[in-house]
């Protein structure tokens, strides 16, 4: 019973870490319908990044992600401008391969400026617990997920409540239209892909301390992170956070009940099986569009 | 001097000779040179274009991009190895068994697309490969696992050198091109074009995508298993990390987009390429770095091909040369079908037919009947369900609550392509016609039977060319359709219908946007087609084309039928006037 306890409270708090990685991915392949498998990479670039300060400056993770969103921001920009906006004209199967390609290059350069070995991060809470009771209640973990809960609730309002957000939704719903009322798609396509590319900034800082991480565990984490999206149901922020967190939870059991080794092939395996029975994503009604699609 | 048509006209048997040519040197060269190490070089290229061939058919022709092509060269290259290895099996015996299980998984990977497209086809490939590679590493009993899998060492003599490699994996090339070739010259091929130009549109013609895109990626799967069958035991020692590698699928990738996407021999040539260059870089690189120099160098060459040649080579260079001209033919003046036997008056007949949009009920329990006699018109403001239940009826949309009946026959559980088979056929609001496929193509796509035979049999194009001169557009049987005028393209949409020789015919909106000289030959095929006994159901905003060919209409508001009768009768209507003017105005209307 402790056990199985144990195993839920591990899964929700993972989870919530699941949903902040997938945040740019949400934006990105969710709203805008743009499948970027560089996301992987851009999640690991900016725990290199997190690493790098704390390493040199000794700055704490999280405040380090603060930094490190606004380089990843210019990134997506740069990015958005010289390869999406291109290839989604020609082609948005051209942009899956291009984006991929852009994943393998990033994966080079990481792997060429701080080689191929196992790296994290250890600021003073990541090996602390708290106990309840007979639980333990990692700190590094809860702290991860309550920076997930801010991020998440933060991007919800942002889509919910700001001119910025409607305009985001205008455009990826119908790019005509909002042309007509005077949004032009482009140009809010390139700040919404800074912003999903900067927001992975916190999933990234969280993963280096809760993870060992080297430069080829991008692809695990574009898994990964697909995987929660996918789950989710596209585009929908709270589907996102149940998503992380059944993945969480899935995986934790396994690792309990199964073997620590089939728990990465959790992610993976409910890919395959959501899209073979409810493509929709588990937690969102079909709507018009999906039907017509 | 010669001149550029000189060079062109020049160009064509050279370009036929340069196949025998090329592969007689193939053959020789192991016989020629003792050179071992271009004989190995060799035989890494004819495996990616193997890979590069296979995964064309459904990355090319029909569109569904894949990541993850490295599963087959794996299960192919694991089968084999554990065949080979445990019960002693010839890995040249082995080879097929693997080819078999890639097989299966390629028609296994292939249902997951039975309800998605494009996009998730790329990340289903993806995921498949992660978690098969997950699962070759875990089950290490079988496979050996990180530690690896050692084959038996070849027994022949060393004077043969790696010809048991090479001529197997050479005569798998052939083949694989030659039923690419086979595959895009014939009627399964159109299909998987018309399938990446408008997939939907394709099923509501009545094709059976779900079977056209599982048999694309099976071919596609099949050699290239056989051939990591071959490869096993060329390296005679497998590990999980490297045969599962995603850079296999991407060198096949590059090599299909380097070459040519949809092309015969782009997907070799690029192979050509790619593979002496992975296999400098494999020998020439050494130390710590080597293997992140590889990614940046594939991951780059893979960027720069997707975003500056995304056509790839060969079809930049074959703009330059000759195409051959079409074989004319006469149209053969075809009787027009006898009408049908008599079947039960009424063609459609729909019951409580609903459908809701999260909290939208776009169609709220329509009833409606098509009756033979009677061209039936469909009418009512923007936003009243007309559309909708067009898609509900064709089966673009799934319905679960109520009945469809087509000439008494239930559609309930059918798929859109068994609709079709069933009689029924549709326009669209704008014309959707297959880009990559010439008029007559258009026509002659839904073949239902010989998806072996070519794509267009005489016979099929004489009875086409007869659709076509119907509705005075034989002139461009042989041009895209990107080429003709918008009222040419809605002509040609309704070509395909009469092509299917339908019990039912849905026209949505098909007067919108065309000229009155237009309109009325449209309005007179009409005509002519329920003169023949052909169901009408005809979706239009312009009142005065109703009324001029509609015996009965049925106006449809808020998702659901609020009145029926004549024109006349439906204009007089006080619930009709206050569907399309709203309350405000009734009074005025009644006073």
């Amino acid at each position: 019973m402790i056990e199985l306890g144990q195993a839920l409270v591990f899964g929700i708090l993972i989870g919530g870490v699941y949903a902040l990685m997938a945040t740019g991915l949400t934006l990105t392949f969710g709203v805008m319908k743009i499948v970027n498998m560089a996301q992987g990479a851009f999640l690991i670039v900016s725990t290199y990044l997190c690493y790098a300060l704390w390493q040199h400056f000794g700055l704490d993770p999280i405040l380090a992600a603060f930094v490190v969103m606004l380089p990843m921001a210019a990134l997506g920009l740069v990015v958005y401008k010289l390869v999406i906006e291109r290839l989604e004209r020609i082609d948005p199967g051209l942009t899956i391969v291009a984006t991929f390609a852009l994943a393998l290059i990033t994966e080079a350069f990481l792997a060429l400026i701080w080689g191929p070995n196992q790296k994290t991060t250890t600021p003073v809470y990541f090996n602390q617990a708290i106990h309840i009771g007979q639980l333990v209640v990692p700190r590094a973990q809860l702290y991860a997920c309550l920076l997930a809960i801010v991020i998440t609730v933060a991007l919800r309002q942002t889509i919910k409540r700001t001119w910025l957000g409607h305009a985001i939704t205008a455009a990826s719903e119908n790019p005509e239209g909002a042309r007509l009322v005077g949004i032009e798609p482009a140009r809010v396509g390139a700040w919404i892909f800074a912003i999903a590319t900067g927001s992975t900034a916190f999933g990234g800082a969280a993963l280096s301390f809760l993870y060992q991480f080297t430069p080829d565990t991008q692809d695990a984490w574009l898994g990964l992170t697909l995987s929660v999206v996918i789950l989710g149901g596209l585009g929908s922020v709270a589907g996102a956070f149940a998503a992380g967190v059944l993945l969480g939870v899935a995986e934790s059991l396994t690792t309990a009940y199964v073997s620590v080794r089939w728990a990465t092939a959790v992610p993976t395996l409910l890919i395959l099986v959501v899209l073979t029975i409810r493509p929709q994503g588990l937690f969102t009604r079909l709507t018009r569009q999906d039907a017509a699609s | 001097m010669i001149t550029w048509a000189g060079w062109r006209e020049k160009c064509t048997p050279l370009r036929r000779a340069w196949i025998p040519v090329a592969l007689a040197a193939l053959i020789a060269f192991p016989l020629v040179s003792g050179d071992i190490y271009y004989q190995n070089m060799l035989i890494v290229t004819f495996m990616l274009a193997i890979g590069a061939s296979g995964w064309n058919i459904m990355g090319g022709y029909a569109g569904y991009l894949s990541l993850g092509n490295s599963l087959f060269v794996g299960l192919g290259a694991y089968t084999t190895g554990i065949l080979a290895a445990k019960d002693h099996v010839s890995p040249f015996l082995g080879c097929f068994v693997g080819g078999l299980v890639a097989a299966t998984a390629a028609a296994l990977l292939s249902l997951v697309t039975r309800r998605t497209r494009g996009m998730y086809f790329v990340i289903v490939t993806f995921a498949a490969l992660q978690l098969v590679g997950v699962a070759a590493t875990t089950l290490s009993g079988l496979t050996g696992g990180s530690q690896g899998l050692a084959l038996p060492l070849p027994t022949w003599s060393l004077s043969y050198q790696d010809w048991p490699f090479y001529y197997p994996m050479l005569g798998l090339l052939v083949v694989t091109v030659a039923v690419a070739a086979w595959v895009r010259r014939s009627k399964l091929g159109m299909g998987l074009f018309a399938i990446r130009d408008d997939e939907d549109k394709a099923a509501g013609l009545g094709l059976r995508t779900a079977v056209y895109k599982m048999i694309a990626f099976v071919l596609g799967g099949t050699f290239v298993g056989i051939a990591g069958g071959i490869y096993a035991y060329y390296v005679t020692f497998l590990n999980t990390a490297a045969v599962f590698d995603i850079i296999t699928s991407v060198l096949i990738v590059l090599a299909v987009l380097l070459g040519g996407r949809g092309t015969v021999w782009g997907p070799v040539l690029g192979a050509f390429i790619v593979a002496p260059i992975s296999n400098l870089t494999s020998t020439s690189l050494g130390g710590s770095d080597a293997g992140a120099i590889r990614l940046l160098l594939f991951g780059g060459l893979l960027g720069a091909v997707a975003i500056f040649l995304p056509r790839g080579v060969l079809p930049v260079l074959s703009r330059l040369l000759p195409t051959r001209p079409p074989v004319p033919v006469q149209p053969a003046h075809v009787p027009v079908p006898a009408a049908r036997p008599v079947e039960p008056s009424d063609v459609l007949v729909v019951r409580g037919l609903r459908k809701s949009f999260g909290g939208l009920r776009a169609v709220d329990g329509v009833d409606l009947t098509v009756p033979r006699h009677e061209i039936t018109g469909l009418i009512g403001p923007n936003g009243s369900g007309k559309t909708t239940l067009f898609n509900l009826i064709d089966g673009t949309i799934p319905s679960r609550d109520g009945s469809i009946t087509l000439a008494g026959r239930s559609l309930d559980h059918a798929s859109r392509p068994a609709r079709a088979h069933a009689g029924l056929a549709r326009t669209y609001q704008l014309p959707r016609l297959f880009g990559s496929l010439t008029v007559v193509e258009n026509l002659v796509v839904p073949e239902r039977h010989h998806l072996w035979s070519t794509r267009v049999t005489p016979v099929e194009r004489a009875r086409a060319l007869g659709v076509l001169d119907n509705l005075g557009l034989a002139a461009y049987a042989d041009s895209s359709p990107a080429d003709l005028s918008y009222g040419q393209r809605k002509l040609v949409e309704l070509a395909q219908v009469l092509w299917l020789d339908p019990v039912l015919v849905m026209l949505d909106e098909p007067a919108a946007g065309i000229s009155p000289a237009l309109s009325a030959r449209l309005a007179d095929l009409v005509r002519s087609l329920h003169q023949r006994g052909v169901g009408i159901l005809l979706v239009e905003h312009d009142l005065a084309f109703i009324a001029d060919l509609c015996q009965r209409v049925c106006v449809l508001a808020n998702g659901n039928v609020i009145a029926h009768g004549s024109v006349a009768e439906v204009s007089a209507d006080v619930a009709v006037v206050d569907a399309y003017l709203g309350d405000s105005v009734l009074p005025a209307v009644r006073s």
